[in-house]
């Protein structure tokens, strides 16, 4: 019933429509289901099990079936309206989003119904503990199958941007971002860390309870810090981005490392937060909404975006270089 | 912000780099209140010594185009914009005189003759 959402990869004159009308086969799977077996299903279908497959949770059965599906409804709601005003580029993560989702909701509405089958009281359902293993195993294989069949984003534009570098001009490039908010993150987790580490020092609490907070706040601090600056470089020797008050780390790519660069505008919510981001997009280093330097490595199938002012010319500026580079 | 070197240039090199800032700052590749690369970064990308770097930014301090702040590293002035392109000029006015065998006085006089 899944292969509805998971399932072939769209034709071009399908696809269109084929969102819309998965996500309409989901809702149909997910509301129909119990409902066209209401004869054999109790009044009030068992619906939540504990741990030893008894269970101690049911819905009426107009619940049992309008629940997942409007659960399936938001998320399929939440997923479309950011698509529609940014970048098309988002896609990919829409259907890694919706492909699991469905899946899950699927999967656990078929058990559902599996279980209360031709009992008269929800208290006789069981739930063996395998089905919930499939579930989770159907969700994982969806994730997989949408990560490989999803239509990925044309990411490599015929006509990158160059720049005209004069013979005998040295160019270099210069951009930097700061995100004074992830600073402040940083700074607060950072004060957390040591008041923590110093509570224990003194033994003015549980040690047991004190330890994860203070790592947790240790590296919380430590990962802010890092995101809250990023400076990019392009050069002769290609393109660095450092990240942090510190300059470290850093990631560096020759312009033989590169097969292009361009300049491309995206939101946090499209990459899935602020800091270092690994979606659908490739890896993202967001500090900010906005223009972003977005590199293709040779030999990868996946972009490297930074967040920084001014990209255009810095993506002008590498493809540059790397055109120059076998008469240098 | 873009930086211009002309690998042609006779002039030493803390004099290139001065000039290749003081022409982004003309140009509005960076503002006022921006923060400018350290010095160890623009040393790496102008394949250009440390000290000499540091030499130039120094010169730029000097005619009121860059502030260096403990803890905030080095920024371009207030004003920097309008007062580069100056300096570039009267750069340019006086490397002309000294080719046609001016002193500086001589063209300090002219500009006092002035009316």
């Amino acid at each position: 019933m899944t292969d509805r959402e998971t399932g072939p990869v769209p034709r071009s004159r399908t696809a269109r429509w084929w969102p819309a009308g998965a996500a309409a086969g989901v809702t149909a799977v997910l509301a129909g289901l119990p409902w066209a077996l209401r004869d054999r299903l109790p009044d009030r279908p068992a619906t939540h099990w504990s741990g030893g497959g008894t269970p101690d949770g049911s819905l009426p059965l107009w619940a049992a079936c309008l629940l997942p599906a409007g659960v399936w409804l938001l998320t399929v709601l939440a997923t479309s309206v950011r698509p529609r005003r940014s970048a098309p580029a988002a896609r990919s993560w829409r259907v890694m989003t919706l492909a699991p989702t469905g899946a899950v909701l699927v999967g656990a509405q078929v058990s559902v119904v599996r279980a209360n089958l031709d009992h008269t009281d929800w208290h006789q359902a069981r739930q063996p503990v395998l089905g919930v293993v499939l579930i989770g195993a159907l969700a994982a294989v969806a994730a997989v199958a949408a990560w490989r069949f999803a239509p990925r984003p044309v990411a490599v534009p015929a006509a990158a941007p160059t720049l005209e570098v004069p013979e005998g001009e040295r160019l270099v490039w210069f951009s930097r971002t700061a995100n004074p908010w992830l600073l402040l993150l940083a700074a607060v987790a950072g004060l957390v860390a040591v008041v923590a580490l110093v509570a224990l020092a003194v033994g003015l609490a549980d040690p047991a309870a004190l330890w994860p907070v203070c790592a947790g706040a240790g590296v919380v601090a430590l990962a802010g810090a890092m995101c809250s600056s990023v400076q990019a470089k392009v050069s002769e020797a290609g393109l660095e981005v450092s990240f942090g008050p510190l300059g470290w780390p850093v990631r560096r790519w020759s312009p033989a490392a590169i097969e292009t660069a361009r300049a491309e505008r995206r939101l946090p919510s499209q990459v899935g937060g602020w800091g270092y981001r690994i979606s659908g997009l490739g890896t993202t280093v967001m500090l900010r909404a906005g223009d972003c330097l977005v590199i293709r490595p040779r030999g990868r199938r996946a972009d490297f975006a930074v967040s920084v002012d001014d990209a255009e010319r810095g993506a002008a500026l590498l493809n540059t270089l790397r055109t120059r580079l076998p008469t240098d | 912000m873009l930086l211009r070197l002309d690998t042609s240039d006779t002039r030493p090199l803390h004099e290139q780099v001065a000039a290749a800032i003081r022409r982004a700052i003309a140009e509005g590749e960076c503002r006022a209140g921006d923060r400018l690369p350290s010095a160890r970064d623009l040393s790496a990308a102008l394949d250009i010594n440390v000290n000499t770097v540091l030499r130039g930014l120094r010169e730029l301090r000097d005619e009121g185009l860059l502030e260096f702040r403990r803890g905030r590293g080095i920024t371009v002035a207030e004003g920097a914009s309008r007062r580069s392109g100056l300096q570039i000029r009267v750069r340019e006015l006086v490397t002309e005189a000294s080719r046609l065998g001016y002193s500086r006085t001589d063209v300090i006089d002219m500009i006092r003759g002035l009316t």
